[in-house]
């Protein structure tokens, strides 16, 4: 930066602030200083109970070893990744609209006029690096599984990561800003290599998915962040039944984004095996059926694409020949019938390698259903009621109103689970996950009819 | 995208007569009017044509017409009974484009049609062909394997009339259907509904183009403002 440009970007920044005063340092510092102490109130604690909730011993023993540190990396790498996709959409240098237009369209360099925005993406990485490092390295010494001495490494290692994360996260805003732009190495030469097209897209999408946030509309959300569909376009969707084209329909849309297809395969195959290994012995911890659920259930969801269009074109002309819960019931069909399809595939694998008895496969179904209820509840529960925004509500309610059939799913089966792996018979508490299951089934189709009498 | 209830019905077009009806229908939200009492009176194989300036309720007039909205004096009536999107007798009867339908993001144009298609119970080869009818129909058939989100604000237009146009009915129910289309496809538009016309079907559209009103029109309700 020269000093010409370092005088003409005091001059702009004085025009935007007008006479009021320059408030940026302290508006910088001060989620710093909350995410401080949320971390010393609530995250050192968390992680403490996170590691003291796991066997300890066998965590000592195999976290420093090699294949401690191949799952450490193989995480690090798969987070970079991820985080590279996400800057394809929300990149880290996102100026607001007015900025963009006036300023960076304007003929000055665009590594002075992003440098700003670019610094305090990678400043907030950075220490969101340290403290995650930190809050895991005090986490894992308060448990006793490591001494205190890890706290300097975890929290070194925690900051580079950040550091990486920023790095990553702007090199897939490049990528996506510009398709097969080369990066010739260092963040200011990437910050002259986003053009005002992306940038402009993505701080429209900024200021949409803010106010869907603020609305609690979080299909806005995930409608102004899911990339549009141009794969497999050549292939026809075949006319048949009215129920059976809806079926054909969602497969039709999985191999147009085969992304969600594999994301969903994954996360599902590890939450099913993760359940059915959970009931092997009752010295399972509970926290093994809950993450196995949690994958599950975001495995299970990545299949729903067809029921979550369907509860977002209510209220629009009807066209289809078919009733509203009809329509809904059969966009269950390719979820429920490929959760069945992998947990039978699992469970064959896991009892010739001798980890599982075949019995764990009705469990699995079992959750299937779970699962399809709840991601029911979640297609078709609308817009949060006015009272969550209330002065006595405020964001944890809003939370919590989002979460309900997450939290539906998470209490059943856990509970069941945990039941079921300690009981002399787990029948008993099979029939529980399935009565259970129908009722969050119930739920859902409560929340259909409440939509189709709506629009 | 929505559909009715009940068992799906064999597809029908034009063969059963219906009579769309309403009497001194308006419609008021507390203070503010947006439509004043009206007769409107829609007969098989006819034309009504609702013109007046923008505000003067042609689109709230074609909801209660197409039983999306109560009216709030008056009465709107299908074959004597109360117009209601939720009755089955409604749904079938009556394809209304009125606003943008919901669309797909993850399926083309084609596949849009053979969806809506089989679901109101043509199967097989039978609605692959149909679908590539009303395409061809509209002069679509080169953007068949698009997606929605890669057509222009005409193209959109036309594939939302191509939407309406492939489910079976005996009423077509359209706002503006000459909006964002050239002066060929707006002939194009004429003669397709003109044909619809001649085949049975009764349409009913709020339109400000005076020629398509000329060539369709057997009745023009001029809707008041004051």
């Amino acid at each position: 930066m020269t000093g010409a440009d370092r005088q003409r970007l005091r001059q702009v920044r004085a025009a935007i602030l007008g006479n009021r005063p320059d408030n940026s340092l302290s508006n910088t510092l001060y989620p710093v200083y909350v995410a401080v102490i949320a971390a010393g109130a609530y995250g050192v604690p968390a992680a403490q109970q996170l590691f003291s909730s796991l066997d300890g011993k066998w965590l000592a023993e195999h976290a420093w070893t090699p294949v401690g540190a191949m799952v450490a990396v193989t995480a690090a790498v798969l987070l970079l990744t991820l985080v590279r996709l996400v800057g394809r959409v929300h990149g880290p240098v996102v100026p607001p609209l007015p900025y963009l237009e006036l300023v960076v369209a304007s003929p000055m360099p665009r590594k002075v006029t992003l440098a700003r925005h670019w610094r305090l993406s990678l400043g907030g990485s950075t220490i969101g690096g340290l403290l995650v490092g930190l809050v895991g390295g005090a986490g894992l010494a308060i448990a006793k599984v490591t001494s205190p001495v890890v706290l300097l490494p975890a929290t070194v290692g925690g900051g580079l990561l950040g550091v990486l994360v920023a790095e990553f996260w702007l090199r897939g805003q490049v990528h996506g800003s510009r398709r097969g732009s080369s990066l010739p190495g260092g963040r200011r030469n990437a910050l002259a290599l986003l053009d005002i097209t992306g940038l402009r897209r993505q701080a429209a999408s900024n200021v949409t998915i803010g106010g869907a946030v603020l609305a609690g509309d979080l299909r806005t959300v995930r409608l102004d962040a899911a990339r549009p569909a141009t794969h497999a376009r050549h292939v026809r969707l075949g006319a048949s039944g009215p129920l059976a084209v809806i079926a054909h329909r969602d497969l039709l849309g999985l191999r147009r984004a085969p992304g969600s297809a594999l994301y969903g395969l994954g996360f599902a195959a590890a939450g099913s095996a993760g359940l059915m290994l959970s009931l092997q012995s009752p010295r399972t911890p509970t926290v093994a059926p809950l993450v196995s659920l949690v994958l599950a259930y975001l495995g299970f969801g990545a299949w729903c694409e067809g029921l979550r269009l369907h509860a977002d074109n209510s209220g629009t002309s009807r066209l289809l020949g078919l009733a509203y819960r009809d329509t809904a019931l059969a966009h269950l069909a390719v979820p429920v019938s490929a959760w069945a399809l992998s947990a039978i595939v699992l469970n064959a694998g896991l009892s010739l390698a001798g980890l599982a008895r075949p019995t764990a496969l009705v469990w699995a179904l079992g959750a299937g259903a779970l699962l399809a209820g709840a991601h029911l509840m979640a297609s078709f529960r609308g817009l949060p009621p006015i009272g969550v925004f209330g002065p006595h509500a405020g964001v944890p309610a809003m939370i919590f109103w989002y979460a309900k059939p997450l939290l539906a799913t998470l209490v059943v089966g856990t509970a069941t689970a945990a039941w079921a792996a300690r009981a002399d018979n787990p029948w008993t508490a099979f029939f529980w996950l399935l009565a259970a299951a129908a009722g969050v089934v119930a739920w859902g189709l409560a929340l259909v009819g409440k939509r189709d009498r709506r629009s | 995208m929505l559909g009715r209830r009940g068992a799906a019905v064999p597809a029908v077009r034009g063969s059963a007569g219906h009579v769309l009806r309403a009497t001194g229908v308006g419609k008021r939200i507390d203070e503010a009017v947006l439509l004043l009492s009206t007769d409107v009176e829609l007969g098989t194989a006819e034309c009504v044509v609702l013109r007046g300036p923008n505000g003067s309720g042609k689109t709230t007039l074609l909801r209660i017409l197409a039983g999306t909205v109560p009216p709030s004096e008056g009465e709107a009536t299908l074959d004597g009974s109360p117009v209601d999107e939720r009755h089955d007798l409604t749904r079938t009867a009556i394809a209304a484009l009125i606003g943008a339908p919901a669309t797909y993001r993850d399926l083309t144009l084609v596949d849009h049609l053979v969806l809506i298609d089989s679901t109101w119970g043509r199967a097989g080869q039978r609605a692959d062909d149909h679908a590539d009818e009303i395409l061809e129909l509209l002069e679509i058939d080169h953007l068949a394997e698009r997606f929605p989100h890669e057509l222009s604000s005409g193209q959109q237009q036309l594939f939302h009339l191509s939407m309406v146009l492939v489910r079976p009915s005996s009423i077509l129910m359209l706002d503006e259907p000459e909006q964002r289309l050239d002066t060929d496809k707006r002939d194009l538009l004429t003669r397709i509904l003109l044909d619809r016309k001649a085949d049975g079907s009764s349409l009913l559209i709020a339109c400000h183009d005076p020629a398509m009103t000329e060539a369709l029109a057997d009745t023009v309700v001029d809707i008041r403002t004051s």
